[in-house]
C-alpha cells in the first residue's frame, strides 16, 4: 500500500486516529444527558443519513466524513486511492462491516489499524466483531485491519564510468 | 448594548474560514457535511412542510441549507432569505445559488423580513474572545430579532456545557439548556421545545409562538 501514499506514508497512522476518533467510544458521562461524540455521534448520522451502505464503498463514506483529514489535499487523496484499491473489494468489504455493526444495539466503537501484508495470506482486509485491540481499555470493539507494506525506495542510479 | 464590535469579530472570523476552505463544511466551521445537515434536520423541526412557507437562515454561510433542503424538502416551495454578516460568504452564496429561484442572500446580523420561520445554526458557539457578558448580550439580542422576525417559531442550536469537572473549551461558549428556554419563554411568552440526544456536544432549542396574531 505504501505505493499509493508514497512519500505520504507518514501520514497513515494520522489517517488512522481519524477514523479511531470518530469512532471511538463515547466518552462516559454519569449524567446521561451530556452523552455525545463518538460511536454516539457516528450511529445518529447513521441513523439519519445511511452513510455506510452495501451500495456505497467506505471511501466514499470517508470522503464525505473527512477522514482524509484538512491539511494536505494530496496525502489525502492518496489515502482515499489507497482504501479504494483495497485487495479483494476491501473497500466494500469495511462499509458492509460499519452497516452491519450498525444494526447491532448497541453498535461496537470501531477501530482500524494496519498489517503487515507481506505476510503470506495477509494481503487482505481483516475484519475481527468484539475484538479487544486495546489492551490498556476494557472495551470491545469492530476492528478493521487495513494490509500495508512499505513502499520501495527507488533504485539508485548507476554513476556512469568515465 | 454596543453590539458592533460583536459583528465585525463576527464576520472576519467566517470571511477568513470561507477563504480558506471555500464553500464546504469546513468554510463554516463544520467538521463534516453530514453533522452539519444532521443540525439542519433538528433545526427545521420547527416547520410544517405540508404548506409553502418562507424562511429566514439567520448566519446562511454559503447557504448550504438550500442544497438540504432542495433533497429533503423538494415537495415544499420555500421562500429562502439567507442573512450574513461576511461579505465574503455571501459572494459565494450568491454566486453558487444565483440560478435558484426563490432564495435570495441580505447582508446584515438579523432577517430583514417577517418570514415564517428562522433557523441559526451554530451561531452562538464561537466566543471570539468576548467577555461572557457581552456574548450573551450578543445572544440575547439575537434572540429577540429571531423572534420579531418569525411569524410562527424560530430554531437555534447551542453547544452544551461539559460535564462537572470537564474543562470548557477555549474560545466556544457553551450554556445549560434551560439557561436559553427559559429566556425565550419569559422574554417571548413562546413555548420552548429542547432537543438533544443525536449524538452531537449540543442541543437544539426550538421557540414556538403561542399566537400567531402579529
Amino acid at each position: 500500500m505504501g505505493a499509493f501514499m508514497k512519500e505520504d506514508d507518514i501520514y497513515i497512522g494520522t489517517f488512522l486516529d481519524l477514523f479511531n476518533i470518530r469512532f471511538a467510544p463515547t466518552p462516559f458521562s454519569a449524567d446521561a444527558m451530556t452523552v455525545y461524540g463518538g460511536i454516539d455521534e457516528m450511529t445518529a448520522l447513521q441513523g439519519e443519513f445511511g452513510i455506510f451502505s452495501s451500495k456505497r464503498p467506505f471511501s466514499a463514506s470517508a470522503a464525505l466524513l473527512g477522514l482524509g483529514g484538512i491539511h494536505k489535499a494530496l496525502a489525502k487523496n492518496r489515502w482515499l486511492e489507497l482504501l479504494r484499491n483495497l485487495p479483494d473489494n476491501g473497500d466494500q468489504q469495511i462499509a458492509d462491516a460499519l452497516v452491519a455493526n450498525f444494526r447491532k444495539k448497541p453498535p461496537l466503537p470501531c477501530y482500524m489499524r494496519a498489517h503487515d501484508a507481506r505476510i503470506k495470506g495477509e494481503n487482505r482486509v481483516i475484519i475481527i466483531e468484539s475484538d479487544a485491540p486495546l489492551f490498556y481499555l476494557e472495551q470491545k470493539y469492530l476492528t478493521i485491519s487495513l494490509p500495508m507494506a512499505p513502499r520501495r525506495q527507488p533504485a539508485k542510479k548507476k554513476a556512469k564510468k568515465k | 448594548m454596543d453590539l458592533a464590535a460583536v459583528h465585525t469579530g463576527i464576520s472576519d472570523y467566517y470571511t477568513a474560514k470561507i477563504r480558506k476552505f471555500g464553500a464546504t463544511p469546513l468554510g463554516v466551521d463544520w467538521t463534516c457535511l453530514p453533522t452539519q445537515e444532521l443540525r439542519f434536520v433538528q433545526l427545521l423541526k420547527v416547520c410544517d412542510f405540508t404548506s409553502p412557507l418562507s424562511l429566514n437562515d439567520l448566519g446562511c454561510g454559503y447557504g448550504a441549507l438550500l442544497s438540504y433542503l432542495d433533497r429533503r424538502h423538494a415537495g415544499c416551495p420555500i421562500d429562502y432569505v439567507g442573512v450574513d454578516l461576511s461579505q465574503a460568504m455571501l459572494r459565494r452564496a450568491r454566486r453558487l445559488w444565483r440560478n435558484r429561484p426563490n432564495a435570495s442572500f441580505v447582508h446584515g446580523h438579523a432577517g430583514s423580513r417577517l418570514a415564517d420561520y428562522s433557523i441559526a445554526s451554530g451561531i452562538f458557539n464561537v466566543q471570539l474572545g468576548q467577555p461572557p457578558d457581552v456574548w450573551e448580550g450578543f445572544i440575547a439580542a439575537t434572540l429577540d430579532q429571531l423572534h420579531r422576525t418569525s411569524r410562527h417559531g424560530f430554531s437555534v442550536n447551542f453547544m452544551r456545557a461539559p460535564p462537572a469537572g470537564t474543562p470548557e473549551r477555549k474560545g466556544l461558549y457553551s450554556a445549560e439548556p434551560e439557561r436559553w428556554a427559559r429566556y425565550c419563554a419569559a422574554q417571548f411568552g413562546a413555548a420552548t421545545e429542547m432537543l438533544d440526544g443525536y449524538g452531537l456536544r449540543e442541543f437544539t432549542l426550538i421557540v414556538r409562538r403561542r399566537s400567531v396574531s402579529i
